[in-house]
């Protein structure tokens, strides 16, 4: 559990060292290399069932997430109240990762035939949507940054990252690993890498006072 | 049952030959094990109200459980569970193959130590399946009747009336080794044998042919006979589950029929029919159970009957905190006794009342309060408070 007060400080703290503004903007981007084999599923042996369970996905376990340990000054005042869904399909939250800013809504919907509850009893966030049917979806905002570890009551294999951050800078992963975090200040910042409950990695970048583009590469093993 | 054993497990193989490719599928998830530990501490229980068939409280009761499903192949799995109670002697609970022997097709072979067909309870594996502490009276609630020992008359019954936990007859093993009766349905141990499945949603059914018998699960057969169960499930919409469950076979044991007087016999049939609902939505959860039965005894001219009722809810009220509630009854047909026809035992009320909380997700707390009254026995009304923890990964 080490992994949460990691997350609540970076995003709490401004330590990193920005140059004034008027300079301009940088980006950072690379891409994480995930070479370890994905962990099997959280799930319980179905000792009681009268045949085979229903087929059902694998979660991509590869996605991760890369964001600043510190951001600039500043940077925590610019809530954005955004909006996005993390669905239930083949009882499989999809997506597996979500990196969302302070004040988001997440839409959970439901995508399957059968019924799932969706809780949380992550400091972050502790709720509990009850069971709902396909079709339908129900909503979480939220408003405390940190990791929330996202599950269904109803099939223990089933679970979820939901990263909330006080910053925007912030990126998760597409399906060949790479990221990308627009608009850094000049400065040197701490960089972190985030995959399937840990932190992995961290490195020092710095943007010039010109912007550009800095790369950065992880590699997860 | 040795022949059934090969049987299965040709029958299994032929399944895995057929669909093996040339190499090995890579699963994600090949081998899950899991272990849950639960401890339940209560005040003792002076009436044997949640006395088990493995002679042990279910409100005073500490237990491992350790579980494992090994996924051999796409179309075949083993599963199996330990258990052990309160430090005794760990028992297999279940082991058993289950084989889809064609990927497209919604048909399921499960052979071995397998479990129930019957009702929905008894396939509730993990502690936080049941919302409360105690078992409900049908799947626990030990009666009068043994499948060893038989009354040889209405007479013999009736000084057993109430007195489950320990009970004598004449005929069989009573007199030399006094024993806990039958529950209508045993739900702490399962039988042997071979179970079909068909059908997915909305509509799916089940058979199995094993052993033993509800009461009396059984992995070594005594009495060269055998039980068919069957259970149809409907789920019209989702979150309502319809069930409806038959079983015939034969509980009395060897033993019991060759100390019979000459002239009396019986083949000791138990046939039972039960109906189940479950209905959830939102934060809630209800439950209903009705099974009624009926035990042939050879001394007796008429077959021994009981009708026992269950009725259960659970709320959530906050994330990590629910409350639930049961109310069960037990009751049993009448016989001819020297003052009047009476229930060959005695009727029984169950309610419990409690909530469980999960501080985290794999830990449960749960605190009840459960209250037994009982028209016969040595004690006749008890209240139980009761606490137990649960502890799984």
């Amino acid at each position: 559990m080490a992994r949460l007060p990691m997350l609540a400080l970076a995003v709490a703290a401004g330590a990193a060292t920005p140059r004034p503004a008027r300079a301009a903007a940088g980006s950072i981007r690379g891409r994480v290399e995930v070479t370890r084999e994905p962990p099997a599923p959280d799930a319980r042996p179905t000792v009681g069932e009268l045949g085979m369970p229903a087929a059902r996905d694998v979660p991509n376990r590869r996605r991760s997430v890369v964001y600043l340990e510190a951001a600039p000054q500043g940077a925590f005042e610019e809530h954005e109240r955004g909006r996005t869904v993390m669905d239930q399909r083949n009882e499989t939250f999809v997506p597996y990762v979500l990196a969302v800013g302070v004040g988001t809504t997440v839409d959970f919907t439901n995508s399957d035939r059968t019924y799932h509850n969706v809780f949380s009893l992550s400091k972050a966030k502790r709720f509990d949507l009850g069971r709902y049917a396909r079709g339908q979806s129900k909503s979480v905002r939220f408003d405390r940054p940190g990791v929330v570890r996202v599950f269904c009551e109803i099939h223990s294999h089933m679970s979820a990252f939901i990263l909330v951050f006080a910053h925007r800078f912030f990126a998760t992963t597409d399906g060949e690993g790479r990221y990308r975090i627009d608009n850094v200040p000049p400065g040197t910042y701490t960089i972190v890498a985030w995959n399937d409950g840990e932190t992995r990695g961290s490195r020092s970048v710095r943007v010039g006072d010109e912007g550009g583009v800095v790369e950065q590469d992880f590699v997860v093993r | 049952m040795r022949p059934l054993v090969l049987l299965v497990a040709a029958v299994a193989a032929a399944a895995a030959a057929e669909a093996a490719p040339a190499e090995p599928p890579r699963g994600p998830h090949r081998l899950v094990v899991g272990a849950e530990l639960s401890a339940a501490v209560g005040p003792h229980d002076g009436g044997f109200f949640n006395y088990t068939s493995y002679e042990e409280s279910a409100q005073r009761l500490a237990r491992l459980s350790l579980t494992a499903e090994w996924r051999v192949s796409e179309p075949v799995a083993l599963l199996g569970e330990v258990r052990d109670e309160n430090l005794g002697r760990p028992r297999v609970y279940a082991l058993y193959a289950r084989v889809r022997p064609w990927r497209e097709r919604a048909f399921d072979l499960q052979a071995g130590l397998i479990p129930p067909v019957f009702g929905a309870f008894a396939r509730r594996r993990y502690g936080g399946d049941n919302p409360l502490i105690g078992y409900p009276l049908l799947y626990q609630y030990l009666t009068s009747l043994r499948p060893d020992a038989a009354p040889g008359s209405a007479g013999d019954l009736i000084a057993n009336r109430g007195g489950g936990w320990r009970v004598r007859y004449p005929l069989g093993w009573g007199d030399a080794y006094p024993s806990p009766g039958l529950p209508v349905v045993n739900a702490l141990r399962w039988d042997a044998g071979v179970q079909v499945r068909i059908g997915s949603e909305p509509v799916e059914a089940s058979a199995a042919l094993t052993q033993g018998t509800l009461s009396s699960p059984r992995v070594r057969d005594d009495n060269s006979g055998k039980q068919l169960s069957v259970r149809a499930v409907w789920k019209p919409v989702t979150g309502l589950v319809l069930g409806a469950s038959g079983a015939r076979g034969e509980y009395l044991s060897r033993s019991v029929r060759q100390a019979l007087p000459e002239g009396r016999s019986g083949r000791g049939l138990q046939q039972a029919w039960g109906a189940d609902l479950e209905y959830s939505r939102d934060r809630w959860i209800v439950r209903s159970e009705a099974i009624w039965s009926r035990w042939d005894t050879p001394a007796l001219a008429r077959a021994l009957q009981a009708l026992g009722l269950t009725g259960e809810v659970r709320c959530k009220l906050v994330p990590g905190l629910y409350g639930a509630a049961r109310i069960d009854h037990l009751g049993f047909s009448r016989i001819d006794g020297p003052g009047g026809p009476v229930s060959w035992d005695a009727p029984v009320w169950r309610g419990e009342a409690g909530a469980g909380y999960t501080p985290f997700r794999h830990a449960l707390a749960k605190v009840s309060y459960q209250r037994n009254w009982r028209n016969g026995g040595r004690v006749q009304e008890l209240g139980l408070a009761i606490g137990q923890l649960v502890l799984w990964f």
